[in-house]
């Protein structure tokens, strides 16, 4: 997953060259990061729980944490993590893991306020040991170095944030498309269009494409496109129905034209579009009749003793 | 011959294949070449397979519809048969409509419409 975000956000060693220079991460600060490794240790425990209390005394981050055991399994990924900010590294292998963090909380739906919320706690308690442990000069500059790589993380959490989300979207952009021509096979080379929503530029070109297509695949003589759940018929939606109206005959089928509502005929009239190419119904009943009249068939009533 | 089209005779009905991209030359073959069976036959109905067509220009087009045109003159009805969706696609969008032709899904249809049965 992480390596499919790396491709996403674009992160090669170009990316990384130009995000270190910008975040100040040299190779000074990696240097003194991995001589604060002895100090890491010895309080990764202590950084820790304090990062949990705060995560566990809040009502909305602490929902995030079911039990104990995930309670436990966490606070280990964590001391790990704390621990690879003094590996004194930050190339791509760093980046790539450091994506996994970001992929793993949108994962399970925690929202990048907690992430930095939580974050400025750790750098508290980290700063608080620090003046501690070394003499205030040198603290100071462990300090600065630890800041520089934290928030190069944080940039990479947020980034894989939101590559996740543009996957999100993208996802549902398919889906939109796919639900947005729906073609289906109501008889016997007889097919149905339910057009539901508003129709823009891209959506008729889609529309008249999908038609078109499956019109061949199923030999259909008849298409009945169904208009009653599209909310506005202006020029644009008229002149593309007249167009697939058009494109459809070429193929050797027609249109029948149903859900036509009072003032859908009204504006259609008052734009002076001329609808005289296809049937028009105002009900899809009479549309699918139409089609079956047409194409030579009829539906009978049986108890009313066959003939129509 | 290199770049002709065929037309064959099937009954009282012409039966044009066009199984090449049509260039503007062989359009106007083909066009010369159906008047002239016409002529030679007295047909009643000319159809025209294009499901051959990958792509299909405004002029093509043109010379298609007016053939029909012609052949109406000279007293026969003209069916295009077998258009794919992309030509469909593309001529609408282009704005030509061909709306004095007559079309069909497939041979069979075609034939139909000029009123031949197939036995099945």
């Amino acid at each position: 997953m992480h390596a499919r975000y790396l491709r996403t956000l674009k992160f090669d060693e170009l990316e990384l060259a130009s995000r270190r220079t910008f975040f100040r991460v040299t190779d000074e600060d990696l240097a003194r990061l991995a001589s604060l490794r002895s100090f890491a240790e010895k309080h990764t425990e202590a950084i820790v729980e304090a990062f949990y209390e705060l995560l566990l005394g809040h009502p909305e981050t602490a929902k995030f944490f079911s039990d104990e055991l995930a309670v436990k399994h966490v606070k280990k990924l964590q001391r790990d993590y704390f621990l690879q900010l003094f590996d004194g590294r930050c190339d791509l292998a760093y980046v790539e893991n450091r994506l996994r963090v970001g992929a793993a909380h949108e994962r399970i739906g925690l929202a990048p306020k907690w992430y930095l919320g939580a974050y400025r706690r750790y750098l508290e308690v980290v700063r608080e040991q620090l003046f501690k442990t070394f003499p205030s000069d040198e603290a100071r500059a462990s300090m600065e170095s630890i800041t520089r790589i934290v928030f190069f993380d944080m940039s990479i959490a947020i980034d894989t944030y939101i590559a996740a989300n543009l996957e999100t979207i993208g996802r549902h952009q398919l889906a939109i498309r796919e639900l947005s021509t729906p073609v289906i096979r109501v008889h016997e080379r007889i097919l149905l269009m339910p057009l539901i929503g508003t129709i823009d530029s891209l959506r008729a070109n889609q529309i008249m494409d999908a038609l078109l297509l499956r019109v061949v695949e199923e030999q259909a003589r008849f298409v009945i496109v169904d208009i009653a759940g599209v909310p506005v018929v202006d020029t644009k939606v008229a002149d593309s129905l007249l167009k697939t109206t058009a494109a459809v005959r070429m193929l050797g089928a027609q249109v029948i034209l149903t859900g036509i509502s009072a003032p859908i005929a009204r504006t259609l009239v008052q734009l002076g579009v001329d609808v005289s190419s296809m049937h028009t119904c105002a009900r899809l009943q009479e549309g699918i009749e139409l089609a079956l009249q047409l194409a030579g068939k009829v539906i009978v009533d049986r108890e009313k003793g066959g003939a129509p | 011959m290199i770049g002709t089209v065929p037309i064959l005779k099937i009954g009282r009905t012409l039966l044009v294949s066009i199984q090449i991209e049509l260039s503007d030359a062989v359009a106007e073959g083909m066009q010369n070449d159906v008047l002239a069976a016409l002529e030679r036959t007295n047909a009643k109905g000319i159809v025209v397979d294009i499901s051959g067509f990958d792509t299909v220009d405004t002029y093509v087009a043109r010379i298609l519809a007016e053939t029909a045109k012609m052949a109406k003159l000279m007293g026969a009805r003209s069916v295009l048969v077998g258009m794919r969706p992309e030509v469909a696609a593309t001529l609408v969008r282009m704005g030509y409509t061909m709306d004095d032709v007559q079309f069909a899904l497939n041979l069979d249809e075609g034939l139909a419409l000029l009123g031949h049965v197939i036995p099945r």
